[in-house]
C-alpha cells in the first residue's frame, strides 16, 4: 500500500516538477510568472485539442508547449518590456485563460452528449529497471513525461549553478544593474526564462489532460499552477528545494486520492482530502522562516538614458 | 599597429539631450595610452553622462567615438567591454548575495563554469595586485573599500585597456584613497589608460596627468596637470570665485539650557550591535562633528536620537528633559530637526508640493490649522517666506518638490528642519551630492543655526567639512565613538587612522 502511495506521489508530482522548477529559473532572473495558472490551463487545453484532433499525443504535447509559450510571451512582453505590474498582469491572464479555453472548447466541439475522451499517455515500463523490486515500481513504471522530468531537472540544476548562463540569470534577479554593466542583456534574458517557464508550464498542464485524465474541463487545473508557484517560494528559490517541495505536494495529492477512494474511513468528509494539498500550502507558507528571495524579484528593470 | 600619437579613444562632438536638459553639449577630447585623465566638474556637469555614453549605458544623440582613429559603435556595455573599456560605477555593480568569484567572472566567462578553478584564478589575480581578498567571501560581508577592489579585479578580468572610475574615493578612508591612487598610477604605468571622475581638486592634482574640466555639460578646459593649479581649476569648474562662509570663534552661552546629553546609548539590530555605548554632550551653540566612513552607525545614531529606531540601553536628555521614552512625534515637538542622508527616502514625498512637504512633519501643529482644516493660506505664506529666506529657486509654494534641483531640495529641507529644530539640529551628510555653490549655502545655514544657540550634530564623510564647521570632533567606527577631540588635536592622517578603527595610542605613535 505504501509503495503504491509513493509511486502515485511521484506521478502526481510530475507536472509540479515542470511548473515549480521552471518557475524557480524565471524567478531567479527576477520575474514572478504569476500567469502560471493560466499557462497550466492553456497547456492542458492545448494538449487535449492537439491529441483529440490529430489523434497523437505528440501533437498534443507540442500544441501544449506552444500554448504555454504564447501565454508566457504575452505575459513577458507586458511585464518585462512594458514594465507593467506582474501580479496584476498575471491575474488578468489567468482569468482570460479560463474564458479562452471555455469559449474555444465550445467553438471546436460544441456541447457533446458524453464528455470527449482521449487516450491518456500509456505507462512505459523501462526494461530491466522496472523489474527492480520497490524502486522499479516507484520510479520506472511511469509515463513519458515523468521520465522527461528525471532528465531535465538535473540539467536545469547544472545550468543554474554551473554555467555562465545560470550565473547571468541569478545575477539578473539579484542586481540587474550589475548584470547590465557586465554586458548582459537583462530584459532579453528575463524574457527567455519566462518563455521557458511557459513551455514547461504548458507541458505541466498537458500532464493533467493528456497524461492523466484523458479529458479536459476548464476547472481541471484547480489552482495547481498556484501550488507550483508556492513551491518555488517554499523551496527557497533552489532547484533542490523545489524538488523536495514538489514531492511533498505530490504525496499530499496521492494521499487525497487514496483517502477518497477508500471513502475516508467514513469519518472524514471527502472534501477535506481534496482540500488537503491546499491547506498544506497555506500551513507551510505561514511556517516559512528563512527567505533568500532574489533581491530584485518582481521589479521591472528600467534602463536609464 | 597604430602610431603612439593616435589616441586610444577619441570623443568627437558628442551631445546628449534628456527630455528637458542638455546633459552633454558638443563634447570632444582624447584619451591617450598610459595616461591618467581626470574628469573634473560639479554635480550635474555631465561627467557621468559622457562616461556612461562611452560605456554604452547611454546612447548619444550626436557625435562619434573613435578607437585608434577608427569610428566604433558602442550600443551596450557588451560593446564597450569588447573594445577594452571597463567602468566602475559610483554605486558599485556587485551582486551582494554572490561570492567575490561569481561577481568577477560574471559576463566574462562563457559556458560551463568550474567555480573552484575560477576562484583559484581570482585568488592569483588578487595576489598579483597585492589585494587582500578571499575569492569565496560573499560581497555583502565585505567593507566598501574591499568591494571596490572586487570591482577593480572585475575590470582586470575583462582585460580592459581603459578603466573608468566614477567618484571612486567617495566611500574610502584617506588611507584607502591613497592606496587606490598608487594602484591607478601603477595601472597607467603598465600602458593602460584611466579616467578618474571626481569633484575633488586635491585628488586631481595628486593623480592626474591631464585634466578635463566640465561645467553645464560642456568642456571648459583641457589642461596638463603640471601647468595648472587648484584655484584655476576651481574657477573653471564653478565659473566664478567662491567665498567660504566665516565661522565666528565662540558663541555666547545661554544659562538656562545645558543642551544634549547622550549617555551609554546602545542599539541592537536583530543580533548584531549597531550602536554600542555612545556618550557625548552638545552644548547650545556648539557643533559636534561626527567623522567616519559611512555605514559605521551614523545613520543608526541619528535614528535613535529622533526616536525612529529602538535602543537597548542608555539615555537621551535634551535641556534637562529625559527624551528616552518619548515617541518620534513627541521628540519633534521638543524641538528636534533632522536632515537625513537620503531625502528621497526619509524626508520628502517628491510628488507633493513644497507647502505640503513643509507641513508633513508637523501636521499636529495648530499653526497649520483653522477649524480643524488645513490652513493653506498660512502654509503657503510660511513656505513662500522660506523660499525667499533660503534663496530657493522655485516658482512658488505649490511647486512639485521633485521638480527642484537637488541643491534646492536640500535648501527646502534645511528650511523645514531648522524651523522645527528649536533645540537640536541633526544633520547626516547634509552636503552629499551637492555642488560647491549649494554646499556653501548649506554651511552658511548651519553656522547661522549655531549662532541661534541650537545644539548641532553634524555627521559627514567629508573631512574638510568636519574640520571647517565643528567645534569638537567625534570619530565613529563600528557603532562606537572611538574618541572626541578638539579640531586642533587632529590632522587628516590621524583622523583617517581613527576612522579605519586603529587604536588611539597605536595611532599616536604614527602621528607623532
Amino acid at each position: 500500500m505504501i509503495i503504491n502511495l509513493l509511486s502515485r506521489a511521484i506521478t502526481m508530482s510530475t507536472p509540479l516538477f515542470f511548473g515549480s522548477v521552471s518557475e524557480v529559473v524565471a524567478e531567479r532572473s527576477g520575474v514572478m510568472v504569476t500567469a502560471i495558472e493560466g499557462i497550466f490551463l492553456l497547456g492542458a487545453w492545448g494538449g487535449f485539442v492537439g491529441t483529440y484532433l490529430w489523434g497523437n499525443a505528440i501533437f498534443g504535447l507540442l500544441l501544449a508547449m506552444i500554448c504555454g509559450i504564447a501565454v508566457a510571451a504575452i505575459y513577458g512582453v507586458v511585464t518585462i518590456f512594458m514594465k507593467q505590474h506582474q501580479v496584476v498582469t498575471g491575474t488578468a491572464l489567468n482569468i482570460l485563460a479560463i474564458g479562452f479555453c471555455a469559449f474555444f472548447q465550445r467553438v471546436l466541439f460544441g456541447i457533446p452528449q458524453i464528455p470527449l475522451q482521449i487516450q491518456p499517455l500509456s505507462v512505459i515500463p523501462i526494461p530491466i529497471l522496472s523489474e527492480i523490486p520497490v524502486l522499479g515500481e516507484l520510479f520506472f513504471n511511469k509515463n513519458i513525461l515523468t521520465y522527461v522530468a528525471y532528465v531535465i531537472i538535473p540539467i536545469i540544476h547544472y545550468m543554474l549553478y554551473h554555467t555562465s548562463l545560470g550565473l547571468a540569470i541569478r545575477s539578473s534577479g539579484e542586481n540587474p544593474q550589475a548584470a547590465d554593466v557586465a554586458g548582459i542583456n537583462v530584459n532579453r534574458l528575463r524574457f527567455l526564462t519566462v518563455l521557458f517557464a511557459g513551455m514547461m508550464g504548458g507541458i505541466a498542464g498537458a500532464f493533467y489532460s493528456v497524461g492523466f485524465l484523458g479529458m479536459f474541463t476548464t476547472n481541471m487545473i484547480g489552482g495547481r499552477g498556484w501550488i507550483a508557484f508556492a513551491i518555488c517560494f517554499l523551496g527557497n528559490w533552489q532547484i533542490t528545494g523545489a524538488v523536495i517541495g514538489t514531492f511533498v505536494f505530490g504525496l499530499a495529492e496521492a494521499l487525497a486520492i487514496y483517502m477518497q477512494s477508500i471513502g475516508g474511513g467514513g469519518f472524514f468528509p471527502n472534501e477535506l482530502f481534496i482540500a488537503f494539498p491546499y491547506i498544506l500550502t497555506i500551513v507551510l507558507t505561514v511556517m516559512r522562516r528563512n527567505f533568500s528571495v532574489p533581491a530584485n524579484l518582481g521589479i521591472p528593470y528600467i534602463k536609464e538614458g | 599597429m597604430a602610431s603612439l600619437e593616435t589616441p586610444l579613444f577619441s570623443l568627437k562632438n558628442i551631445s546628449k539631450y534628456f527630455t528637458r536638459v542638455v546633459a552633454n553639449n558638443n563634447i570632444s577630447f582624447d584619451i591617450r595610452r598610459g595616461e591618467v585623465l581626470a574628469l573634473l566638474g560639479e554635480n550635474g556637469a555631465g561627467k557621468s553622462t559622457i562616461m556612461k555614453i562611452l560605456y554604452g549605458l547611454y546612447q548619444m544623440d550626436e557625435g562619434e567615438i573613435l578607437k585608434d582613429g577608427n569610428p566604433i559603435q558602442i550600443d551596450s556595455p557588451k560593446d564597450a567591454i569588447k573594445n577594452g573599456i571597463a567602468m566602475i560605477q559610483q554605486h558599485f555593480s556587485l551582486v551582494s548575495a554572490h561570492t567575490v568569484t561569481e561577481n568577477i567572472i560574471l559576463g566574462s566567462k562563457r559556458g560551463r563554469i568550474d567555480l573552484r578553478t575560477a576562484s583559484r584564478e581570482v585568488g592569483e589575480m588578487a595576489d598579483k595586485y597585492h589585494f587582500d581578498l578571499d575569492p569565496n567571501a560573499l560581497i555583502r560581508d565585505l567593507d566598501v573599500g574591499v568591494q571596490q577592489k572586487v570591482e577593480i579585479l572585475k575590470t582586470m578580468f575583462q582585460e580592459a585597456q581603459l578603466l573608468i572610475m566614477d567618484e571612486p574615493t567617495a566611500v574610502l578612508t584617506p588611507q584607502e584613497s591613497e592606496n587606490l591612487m598608487i594602484f591607478v598610477r601603477q595601472f597607467a604605468a603598465a600602458g593602460h589608460s584611466v579616467i578618474f571622475i571626481t569633484h575633488k581638486l586635491k585628488e586631481v592634482m595628486s593623480v592626474a596627468d591631464r585634466i578635463i574640466v566640465m561645467r553645464d555639460g560642456e568642456v571648459h578646459g583641457d589642461l596638463l596637470c603640471q601647468e595648472t593649479n587648484e584655484s584655476e581649476l576651481s574657477r573653471l569648474m564653478i565659473g566664478r570665485d567662491l567665498i567660504a562662509p566665516h565661522k565666528p570663534e565662540a558663541v555666547k552661552q545661554m544659562d538656562d539650557k545645558n543642551g544634549l546629553v547622550v549617555r551609554h546609548l546602545s542599539s541592537k539590530e536583530k543580533e548584531t550591535v549597531s550602536l554600542s555605548d555612545i556618550n557625548f554632550t552638545i552644548k547650545p551653540g556648539e557643533i559636534l562633528g561626527v567623522a567616519g566612513v559611512s555605514g559605521n552607525g551614523q545613520e543608526e545614531l541619528c535614528e535613535v536620537l529622533i526616536g525612529a529606531r529602538a535602543h537597548t540601553t542608555g539615555q537621551v536628555i535634551l535641556n534637562y528633559e529625559d527624551l528616552t521614552d518619548l515617541s518620534l512625534r513627541e521628540r519633534i515637538a521638543k524641538g528636534i530637526g533632522y536632515v537625513p542622508v537620503n531625502r528621497y527616502r526619509d524626508a520628502f514625498v517628491m510628488s507633493m508640493s513644497l507647502a505640503e512637504n513643509m507641513f508633513l512633519k508637523s501636521t499636529y501643529d495648530p499653526v497649520w490649522q483653522r477649524h480643524g482644516f488645513i490652513n493653506f493660506s498660512q502654509l503657503n505664506r510660511q513656505t513662500d517666506a522660506s523660499i525667499l529666506e533660503y534663496n530657493i529657486k522655485a516658482p512658488g509654494a505649490d511647486a512639485v518638490t521633485g521638480s527642484l534641483s537637488g541643491g534646492n531640495q536640500q535648501k527646502m529641507l534645511l528650511a523645514r528642519e531648522v524651523r522645527l529644530a528649536k533645540s537640536l539640529l541633526i544633520l547626516n551628510q547634509p552636503t552629499r551630492g551637492l555642488d560647491l555653490g549649494a554646499i556653501n549655502n548649506v554651511h552658511t545655514t548651519i553656522l547661522k543655526a549655531r549662532e541661534e544657540n541650537k545644539c548641532i550634530l553634524l555627521i559627514s564623510t567629508e573631512l574638510s567639512e568636519i574640520f571647517m564647521l565643528s567645534d569638537r570632533i567625534a570619530v565613529m567606527y563600528k557603532g562606537r565613538i572611538v574618541g572626541i577631540y578638539e579640531p586642533k588635536e587632529l590632522n587628516t592622517e590621524r583622523i583617517g587612522l581613527l576612522m579605519a578603527g586603529f587604536d588611539d595610542h597605536q595611532d599616536e605613535e604614527v602621528a607623532l
